[in-house]
């Protein structure tokens, strides 16, 4: 939505003589040192109208809106804003490009503007702003984010580029692309049809989005907190708990030396007012997972926070995941191997799904072989127990979603080891090309099964997870057949990436490589300080996911990418195939490219 | 003093970033790379068999979750399919995912539902380093899916020649694109 203006030659002249001052002055020396950031509050705005350069009085919601009652009105304004759906159920309908029919079902203003309403920067096309606190105040060509207050304060001062919207000029800019500074916005912007009623719907909506900074933002300090729940070692406590701890340390130490300081941030932002120190809350739950909601609620009312960041449990992430649904709270790269596995849910940014993944993974390498007999008769052995469970179903949706016909599958109890003989009567019985053997390592002697006359051609999986510090034990006869589903970089390369976490942990506790549980949280942390440079001072629960959807790949620790998008959820996306290599010392040999397909 | 305001004036002109440039179109010669895809069905498909063909051929680079630039030159895309004429030329359209980790079939057959899109569309992914091939090939790499920018290109049938253009056109524009190339 950046912008196409239409000026007269003389405005044009004006403009660029302004500019060329601008340009040719030092952004620094063009403003007194800013205010703290307590005193930077962005406006809270409600309607747009020129007067609302001043705190705007507070208006009384009105009862219905484009003849809906207030709260249906909203409903129908979010699903217009996000699915591009009018509240007669019909797609919205506009224009881009000058002549291109576009549908609202192919993409709507959330595409472009994001869920937070922030906006974003792709492919050399900035779009601006939508959200309630932007639309409600002038926009300036120079330093658009700085405060009214922190604008007074600029020693010279530059025009708007427009006034603050009011109802009338936003359903023009809605309908036409011209704003009522008389800039054409950029063709990409729809120009989108709409008829009163159905525009006063989504400018009820745009006047709700992002209109107050998010709970958890107090004074100078963003709170976080990190979730723990009541199984997790000691250690394995201070494995994540260190190097968050201490990011949040040094962070504070930074924040202070640029709290009150103008400078230019990444891409030429001014970030005067941006920085806020952190604090965090370490919410440690007890008992049952049925419990944990009501004691996550209590947290949350005692101890209002911005986001969670890390959070580690050895079981099912659900419970968690749930409430930050509900609460409309995020959570950053939670230490799990058992995520929540949804198209649509948002609250939660995962490394990975997990072992759901793993299985997703074996179908997928199943499927493309060159040789089909491979994955003529595929059985899954499933322990009964969460991992167990996650792994089949990625491998049943998986191999559903690629068009195969679905597969038989026996359970294993979820303790006790499968016997030999055990094996071999299945195998017996249910002659299979290849078997999914999703237990952990205490499956290894059952394996000597695959040597009999009868199964020398049968292929088995495992997982890499599963099979923890064990992975290289499976016993050697079979190695050639058995296959290991692996989610992380090669472990040859890993080491190098991996180091890195130890500057986090500054010597307070001892990196154990097998648990990935600092590396994980080195890696949460750089995708969060990201997130924060990106979020400038747009403190609102949905942009800080906005913007690391926006982010770009990342190469750290553990996983070979991580990579993001809007409303992508997983960053990394898939897993090798290994083998473990032949003799006493063996190690894990690569079978498999990246298996993403 | 009127010099000087037409120099002021040819300064606003360069200093003025704001109007986006017009698509710019160049002729350009590509050596399709050997390389295997897999379009929204999940099928693999040879690409060099694919784009040398001899069929008409569009091709650009999209992903499933792009904010912007995709998003628009696939509602072009579905403008250019709507108004073939019935019984008329049959145009492949070609996309190709800079995002293969994401698209996965179902995910671009998802996007593809989104666009209306009717047999003639296929959205394509791929091993990443198979993708960079291509994208190297078509002179359209970029290291940051973030950065990408608007690219559509049309083999002319008769010479195997491409015509790139690089910006973002209209539906009009489109269509004069296709003609001018001798596909439609």
């Amino acid at each position: 939505m950046s912008a196409r203006r239409a000026r007269s030659p003389l405005r044009s002249l004006l403009g660029s003589l302004l500019g060329i001052l601008l340009v040719a002055t030092p952004a620094v020396a063009q403003v007194k040192p800013a205010p703290t950031p307590a005193k930077s509050a962005t406006p809270q705005a409600k309607s747009a109208t020129p007067q609302a350069k001043s705190a705007p009085a507070p208006v009384k919601a009105p009862d219905t809106v484009g003849g809906f009652p207030a709260a249906k009105a909203l409903a129908l304004g979010e699903r217009m804003y996000r699915e591009g759906i009018l509240p007669s159920g019909e797609p919205m309908s506009s224009i881009v490009s000058g002549d291109v029919q576009v549908s609202g079902t192919s993409f709507s203003c959330v595409s472009c503007h994001l869920r937070g309403g922030l906006g974003s920067w792709e492919g050399g096309i900035v779009t601006l702003p939508t959200n309630a606190a932007r639309l409600s105040i002038a926009r300036y060509w120079k330093f658009p984010n700085l405060s009214l207050e922190e604008r007074k304060e600029l020693k010279l001062q530059n025009p708007a580029a427009r006034p603050a919207y009011t109802d009338e000029t936003l359903a023009h800019l809605i309908r036409t692309g011209r704003d009522p500074g008389g800039t054409d916005m950029h063709p990409v912007m729809p120009r989108y049809y709409l008829s009163d009623p159905d525009m006063a719907i989504l400018l009820n909506y745009l006047a709700s989005l992002s209109a107050k900074p998010s709970p958890g933002v107090i004074g100078d300090t963003l709170h976080f907190a990190t979730v723990i729940t009541p199984e997790v070692s000691d250690d394995d406590q201070q494995a994540m708990l260190v190097p968050i701890k201490n990011y949040v340390q040094r962070h504070n130490q930074f924040s202070s030396g640029f709290g009150n300081r103008m400078y230019l941030g990444v891409g030429g932002n001014e970030m005067s007012g941006a920085y806020r120190k952190m604090a965090l809350s370490v919410w440690r739950l007890q008992g049952a997972p049925e419990t944990w909601s009501r004691q996550l609620e209590a947290f949350l009312a005692k101890d209002p926070v911005f986001a969670l960041l890390g959070g580690i449990s050895y079981g099912d992430w659900k419970p968690v995941h749930d409430f930050c649904e509900r609460a409309q709270l995020p959570c950053l790269f939670p230490v799990t191997d058992l995520p929540m596995v949804s198209d649509t849910d948002w609250y939660t940014q995962y490394f990975s799904k997990g072992y759901y993944q793993e299985g997703q993974a074996a179908a997928r390498y199943l499927n493309g072989l060159d040789d089909p007999t491979v994955a003529s008769k595929v059985l899954q052995l499933v322990q009964d127990t969460p991992q167990g469970r996650a792994l089949a179903l990625g491998f049943r949706e998986a191999w559903a979603e690629l068009g195969r016909t679905p597969i038989k599958e026996l359970p294993l109890p979820a303790s006790g080891a499968l016997s030999t003989s055990g094996l071999a009567a299945i195998l017996d019985q249910e002659q299979p090309s290849t078997v999914l053997v999703w237990t952990g390592d205490s499956v290894f002697p059952a394996l000597d099964a695959m040597t009999h006359k009868a199964h020398t051609a049968v292929q088995v999986f495992l997982s890499a997870r599963l099979l923890g510090a064990n992975v290289t034990g499976v016993p050697e006869p079979v190695r050639t057949r058995v296959w290991i589903t692996y989610p992380y970089r090669e472990p040859r390369l890993e080491p190098k990436y991996s180091a890195y976490a130890d500057t986090l942990l500054a010597g307070l506790t001892k990196r154990h490589p097998e648990t990935r549980i600092s590396t994980r949280t080195y890696a949460m942390i750089q995708v969060l300080r990201q997130a924060l440079m990106d979020m400038d001072r747009h403190f609102y629960r949905d942009n800080l996911l906005d913007r690391i959807g926006m982010q770009r790949d990342q190469i750290l620790p553990d996983y070979l990418r991580l990579s993001f998008g809007p409303g992508q959820r997983y960053a990394s996306k898939g897993c090798y195939i290994m083998q473990v290599g032949p003799g006493a010392v063996p190690v894990l040999l690569r079978k498999s490219e990246w298996v993403i397909h | 003093m009127r010099r000087i305001l037409m120099a002021l004036g040819m300064t606003a002109v360069v200093l003025s970033a704001q109007a986006p440039p017009p698509y710019t179109r160049t002729l350009e010669t590509y050596t399709v790379p050997d390389v295997v895809l897999v379009n929204q069905d999940g099928a693999k498909v040879k690409l060099k068999g694919l784009l040398d063909s001899g069929e008409p051929i569009i091709l650009d680079f999209i992903f499933g979750t792009c904010t912007t630039i995709c998003p628009v030159l696939s509602a072009g895309y579905a403008n250019l399919q709507a108004k073939l004429p019935p019984g008329g030329p049959k145009i492949h359209l070609v996309s190709i995912s800079i995002d293969p980790e994401n698209d996965t079939p179902k995910v671009m057959r998802d996007y593809l539902k989104r666009y209306r899109a009717k047999p003639g569309w296929d959205f394509f992914t791929g091993r990443r380093e198979d993708i960079d091939k291509v994208m190297n090939a078509f002179n359209a790499y970029i290291p940051n899916k973030m950065s990408h920018y608007p690219l559509t290109l049309i083999r002319d049938p008769k010479t195997g020649k491409w015509i790139r253009i690089f910006g973002l056109m209209s539906s009009s524009e489109f269509l004069a694109e296709c003609k001018k190339a001798g596909i439609l």
